[in-house]
């Protein structure tokens, strides 16, 4: 035990300066020796206090003078450690539970990280006091005790424990913890008395309640006597001029403060926004998809608005698909009777001699077999027909009855006019009835749609051979005259022996008339297109044994023509040049001989135009014709069919149909139509996808019927619910209407312009239609 | 029909395939709904199965027709693989699947002679990005005190305008006060990222009102000084009239458009703008003018731009300048004068082998009416361009801004006419690092635009998704001014984020800056930089690090 209670330790030795490490050695060789109290005259040396204890548990004491930096730092509970005057940084820095008294100012960084043990400077604090400061709930909260004033960012990051700040003597500063502190600062609480600026935003000021003022009296007493001023109590405990700053919670802390967009632009922004005057803006914020005008696509129901394929390809433009889908919706009789307003030979063109066009393109011919139009055609033969419902004053001169000119007639005559046909045959039908061989057309269902036509009170002239003085007293008599003489003269070429050639159509027109030409056993026919094939019919029917066609060009007859001839025995040969004609037969240019005991020239036929006026013709003798078929020096003229352009028979009840639905109009005083056709419907519109594919077999064991079943019925509601099954949004009902028609609405309110409705529409009903271009024509 | 031929364009073609799974679909229609560029549509699909399933054989067929939501193969109406159909679904029934094997540059030009147009930024990334082979590599350890990102201050402020050198400033002693003699230059002194440089016409009205609003509240509310370039396409005459205008730098560009509201309104103006910056060229297509397509040009475009509908074509120089002595003259003192030496006036070119060229020429301009430079590399956006300038013309910035800065510090004169970087900066999502390493190699700010509309909402990419941005049919409304479309943009929220992405780019500048110690911003701070690619570290003069 040593003598003296105190050790005595001093900085300088001999008027040298010894290390921090020399001084602090000395220390422990004196706690060794069981010094508990110490007295320190330091040079500056370091963590003087800090980190010792004694094994006892018995108190330390340090009475420090003139310390360096560091002092008590690391200190344990126990030791008690007395600066006299001022220290430099970092005195108490990892406090771990001693009490350290600095009478003087402290500097940077005192209490820096305690955690534990109470620090009191009776004057300034550095910078970064009390940063870092901790509590472990293990051990007693530290306090720091400050009797004036921190400088800047103090308690930064702090984590707990107490600090309190007198502001003694600070009136004049501006904040009394300097710039910026309490940055980072998540715990402990710091009481401050005076001015407080640049506070960090992460801790809450707030007034101190009961249990703040009970710590402060009974600490302020003590810390008052420590430093020797208990004179200033009563200065110091008026609790009006003190705050508390304590940290946010986690919570609190990641709360945005922010003023909210809306807010700014409906209160600080332009008001109405910087476009409003040129575009309406109600800020209203759409989803990715809407109804009604925020839709990109809306349906529209267009029923009919299309030509279908059949209708749009034949000539007559009958819509084969409204008399399938009369038939499916069970109006038979309508859809029988709705082919005899486009033609009055359903039997024996559609039925028989026509190749069809309407077929070529139907859209059925990509799952199996076209429809079978013959056989609708057929249906429709032999309906009676009523006399028209009305009869006018009117009347129409019709020259010639072939399929142009009767057509006329029955549509005049189904208006009410009064029709005369002046044919200058014995008999009517024109080259239906004179040339187009009865193996091709039953004479029988020719004579049923003939017989139909005059029995609606068409009347009919035979072997009224019309010249230029009656044309022009036709004109005087009648509303208008309709000139359907067809092409009545053949074409001849003028080579050598050209006058013992047979020409097809007298040849033709003998047969029909059962004169029966005799053509020997050889024929050769001259010519290789649609009528050269009935010729070799013809010929082969008068008893010819051996036909040969030739032509100079490939065959202009349609496939099936040729393949007729050919299955009755015919030759087809082209490219072939006829040099002559002799009795031996045709010889070829080069050199060959066609053997022939008759040689027939069918390479076409023109029109005879004699009884006209020179004035209605032009230069090369054709009839002069607008685009209405009127003749355009006489506007009572019309001129459809064979006269005009050579075509097949359905041009020609087309053409004779339009010219009647023209007279009625001109007749009416109203403008004439040009009969312009709706587009035809684009294919992908019609989904094949909902038809399976029938075998060839069964397809031609089917009624005609039951081609309800095969038809498409291109652009042309079929009635199947599927649209309305399909729409997600249920936008669309089905009306009936008083007429006995339906018809799809899609209601725009519900409707988001999905497309479901077109996309599965099998006839391409549906169409989407855009919404969005309209916003940006100006 | 359903037939495939050879030369047909065909869904293997396609650069954007659906993958479309009709278990899950209930056949809701959003998807086709939503989707602008009729590249989806409902449609009917066959299922055909002959089944036998008695003991000897029995053919059974079994037919289905069954709905489905289908991708149209046309040239015109391409999935452009938005992907807005995915977001629709409700079931995951359909998404965008990228066809690795496509031939549609090929399919396209052959079936349209038509040379493609887009939007976006060039899709041709094949050398990956400079400036992700630089790091900030100089960091302040034991050698001088790094900061502390948190606490420390920092000063965050670009030049925009002319900076006279300290012998050059007209000091005099007026009494006991050192005074200006004479007026110098206009500099404003602003956040160093400036936002948009995007026309009203290439972007809706709500787009562009979004930034503005979000530029404004940035500095009102937050207090960062940012500043919008508007672009040229005309300015709102609202605009042009509010206390707001000072936050806009107004754009000129050979087409003028809009130019004349702004001078009319000017008696009216109760502050100035910023700055005007005078575009000369753009870094995403250089060489040529700006492009806003027919389809883009609505009712409200044609006043404010004072045009008719029409591809809208600006040509690629300034009409009547020959020379860069001439567009000083013209341009600057021009555009100077407009606003009485009140407002400082920069240019904006394209990056180019010959911008060190124009720089050092600028540099000597003896009337000091040039107030910064503004250099646009090839990884620009635009709203439209042919794909073959986006793809293959161009040059990129970030070589070409350090040649600049080098320039200028060779002839002593850095910093006096500000150098504003841009061109794919942000791109990979961090704005900060790419602005950063633009100040440290020179640049005294940095001007971006694509980062903005990605913050929006764009759902394009850099390789190929989207880029319709030329088309008008903007899925999200930000490329477009179509209402049906426009309406779909949500402006609050927009100038929301961005909002908060500045806030969030302003930390992380301080991230960046502390650790090198610096408290302003590090312009020309190179040795702050190392790169772990020789070539680069050779070619910008930095360090080279492995």
């Amino acid at each position: 035990m040593p003598e003296s209670t105190r050790a005595l330790i001093d900085g300088v030795i001999n008027g040298k300066r010894i290390s921090t490490q020399e001084l602090l050695q000395k220390i422990y060789k004196k706690l060794e020796e069981g010094y508990t109290e110490f007295e320190i005259n330091a040079s500056g040396q370091h963590n003087i206090g800090g980190s010792l204890w004694t094994q006892d548990g018995k108190p330390l004491k340090f009475y420090v003078k003139n310390p360096g930096q560091r002092v008590g730092s690391m200190g344990l509970e126990g030791t008690q450690i007395v600066i006299e005057g001022s220290s430099s940084a970092d005195v108490g820095w990892l406090n771990a539970g001693a009490e350290i008294i600095l009478k003087g100012d402290g500097g940077d960084t005192t209490a820096h990280c305690a955690a534990n043990g109470k620090i009191y400077v009776a004057g300034r604090a550095g910078t970064r006091s009390g940063a870092l400061m901790k509590h472990d709930p293990k051990f007693a909260a530290p306090e720091f005790w400050v009797l004036k004033n921190t400088g800047s960012f103090s308690f930064e990051f702090m984590g707990g424990g107490i600090a309190v700040i007198c502001g003694y003597d600070c009136e004049n500063l501006d904040s009394v913890l300097g710039y910026r502190s309490c940055i980072g600062m998540v715990g402990g609480t710091v009481y401050v008395r005076g001015s407080v600026k640049n506070l960090s935003d992460e801790v809450w000021l707030m007034d101190l309640d009961e249990k703040d003022l009970n710590f402060l009296k009974n600490g302020m007493t003590q810390f008052l006597n420590k430093i020797d001023k208990a004179e200033i109590y009563d200065k110091l405990t008026n609790f009006s001029d003190w705050k508390k700053i304590v940290a946010k919670t986690y919570e609190e802390r990641n709360r945005r403060s922010f003023k909210p967009i809306i807010d700014y632009r409906q209160n600080k922004w332009v008001e109405g926004g910087i476009f409003g005057d040129i575009i309406e803006e109600d800020y209203f914020v759409a989803n990715f998809y809407e109804t009604s005008d925020l839709r990109l696509k809306f349906p529209e129901w267009r029923n009919a608005a299309y030509s279908a394929p059949c209708e749009y390809s034949c000539p007559i433009s009958i819509p084969t698909q409204k008399r399938i889908s009369l038939l499916r919706q069970g109006k038979i009789q309508e859809a029988l009777n709705l082919v005899l307003d486009f033609s009055p030979f359903p039997g024996s063109v559609c039925g028989q001699v026509c190749p069809n066009l309407c077929v070529e393109e139907c859209s059925r011919k990509y799952i199996d077999d076209p429809v079978k139009v013959k056989d609708v055609g057929l249906l429709s033969k032999s309906l009676d027909v009523k006399m028209p419902e009305k009869e006018l004053d009117k009347k129409v001169a019709i020259i010639g009855s072939g399929s142009a000119g009767l057509s006329a007639a029955w549509h005049l005559r189904r208006q009410g006019y009064q029709v005369d046909i002046l044919e200058e045959d014995n008999i009517i039908g024109g080259k239906l009835k004179q040339v187009i061989p009865t193996e091709r057309l039953n004479p029988e269902i020719l004579d049923t749609e003939l017989n139909r036509i005059k029995s609606i009170g068409v009347n009919c002239k035979t072997s009224a051979k019309v010249d230029k003085d009656m044309f022009k007293q036709l004109q005087n008599y009648y509303d208008a005259v309709v000139v359907a003489v067809g092409a009545q003269n053949p074409v001849v070429i003028p080579f050598e022996g050209h006058e013992r050639l047979v020409k097809g159509l007298d040849f033709l027109k003998a047969v029909n008339k059962g004169e029966k030409p005799s053509v020997g056993e050889k024929v050769v026919v001259i010519g290789a297109g649609n009528a050269a094939m009935d010729v070799v019919i013809g010929a082969y029917e008068m008893g010819a044994k051996e036909v040969t066609s030739i032509d100079i060009q490939k065959p202009a007859a349609f496939d099936k023509e040729i393949e007729h001839a050919k299955k009755l025995g015919a030759k087809i040969l082209w490219p072939r040049y006829t040099e002559k004609v002799t009795e031996k037969g045709v010889y070829l240019k080069d050199g060959t001989l066609l053997e022939a005991d008759t040689v027939i020239i069918s390479i076409g036929d023109r029109p005879d135009f004699s009884f006209l006026a020179d004035e209605y013709l032009d230069e090369r003798g054709r009839v002069k014709v607008n685009d209405y078929n009127q003749s355009e020096v006489n506007e009572k003229v019309f001129i459809p069919g064979d006269a005009i352009k050579p075509g097949l028979f359905t041009h020609a009840i087309g053409d004779g149909r339009k010219v009647a639905i023209n007279i009625d109009r001109m007749l009416s005083g109203k403008e004439l139509d040009n009969f312009e056709r709706a587009p035809v419907l684009p294919a992908d519109r019609v989904k094949n996808e909902f038809y399976h594919p029938m075998n060839s077999n069964n397809i031609l064991g089917m009624d005609a019927v039951d081609e309800t079943k095969r038809c498409m019925s291109c652009g042309f509601c079929r009635d199947c619910y599927f649209c309305l099954e399909a729409c997600p949004e249920q936008a669309i009902t089905r009306n009936e209407n008083k007429d006995g028609t339906f018809e799809y609405i899609s209601n725009p309110h519900k409707c988001i312009g999905c497309g479901i409705c077109a996309g599965v529409c099998p006839c391409g009903v549906w169409a989407m239609l855009d919404n969005v271009e309209k916003y940006l024509e100006a | 029909m359903a037939t495939i031929k050879v030369n047909k364009l065909s869904r293997d073609d396609l650069p954007w395939q659906l993958e479309y799974n009709t278990d899950r679909c209930t056949m809701c229609g959003r998807c086709v709904a939503s989707c602008p560029f009729n590249a989806i549509e409902a449609g009917v699909e066959k299922r055909r199965k002959i089944t036998s399933s008695d003991v000897t054989p029995n053919p059974k067929a079994n037919f289905l027709t069954v709905p489905i939501i289908k991708q149209v193969v046309d040239c015109t109406h391409s999935c452009r693989g938005c992907g807005i159909c995915e977001k629709v679904c409700p079931n995951t029934a359909i998404k965008p699947v990228r066809n690795e094997d496509e031939r549609f540059a090929i399919k396209y030009r052959g079936a349209l002679a038509d040379p493609y147009k887009r939007g976006g930024r060039s899709n041709l990334n094949t050398e990956g990005r400079t400036l992700d082979k630089i790091k900030i590599g100089r960091i302040s350890q034991m050698t001088d005190p790094s900061l502390d990102a948190q606490r420390h201050t920092f000063d965050m402020l670009a030049p925009l305008g002319r900076i006279l050198p300290p012998e050059q400033i007209p000091f005099e002693v007026q009494g006991d006060e050192l005074k200006l003699a004479k007026k110098i230059p206009p500099v404003r002194w602003v956040y160093p990222i400036i936002l948009g440089d995007m026309s009203i016409g290439a972007l809706s009205w709500r787009m562009w009102e979004a930034i503005a609003i979000a530029t404004a509240y940035l500095n009102e509310e937050i207090g960062l000084p940012i500043r919008m370039c508007t672009g040229e396409g005309g300015i709102p005459s609202r605009l042009l009239r509010s206390e707001h205008l000072k936050y806009m730098i107004l754009q000129i560009a050979s087409g003028h458009f809009g130019w004349n509201r702004i001078i009319s309104a000017m008696p009216e103006m109760i502050e100035d703008p910023a700055a005007i910056l005078i575009k000369i060229g753009q870094g995403a297509k250089p060489g040529d003018g700006g492009l806003l397509q027919s389809k883009k040009v609505a009712k409200h475009i044609q006043e404010i731009r004072g045009v008719p509908k029409a591809d809208l074509l600006s040509p690629p120089n300034h009409q009547g300048l020959y020379s860069i002595e001439e567009s000083v003259q013209k341009m600057f003192l021009s555009f100077n004068a407009a606003f009485k030496f009140r407002v400082p006036v920069a240019i904006k070119v394209a990056a180019s082998a010959t911008s060190v060229s124009v720089y050092n020429n600028l540099l000597r301009d003896p009337y000091n009416i040039v107030g910064g430079f503004f250099l646009d590399g090839i990884s620009g956006g635009t709203g439209a361009a042919h794909e073959i300038s986006l793809d293959h013309t161009g040059h990129p910035a970030v070589s070409k801004l350090r040649d600049c800065y080098l320039a200028a510090v060779h002839q002593g004169k850095q910093g006096q006419i500000p150098l504003w970087a841009a061109g794919g900066l942000g791109m990979t999502g961090n704005l900060a690092a790419d602005a950063f390493k633009m100040y440290s190699l020179g640049a005294n700010g940095v001007f971006t635009g694509k980062l903005i509309l990605q913050l929006a909402g764009c759902v394009g990419n850099d390789s190929g998704k989207c880029n319709a941005c030329n088309t008008g049919l903007c899925p999200v409304g930000i490329c477009t001014q179509n209402p049906v479309l426009v309406k779909r943009l949500d402006i609050d929220k927009v100038a929301e984020n961005i909002v908060n992405y500045f806030l969030a780019v302003n930390h992380e500048f301080k991230k960046l800056m502390a650790p090198i110690g610096n408290s302003s911003l590090p312009v020309g701070r190179s040795d702050a930089l190392v790169s772990v690619d020789k070539s680069v570290a050779d070619r910008l003069k930095i360090q080279y690090a492995c």
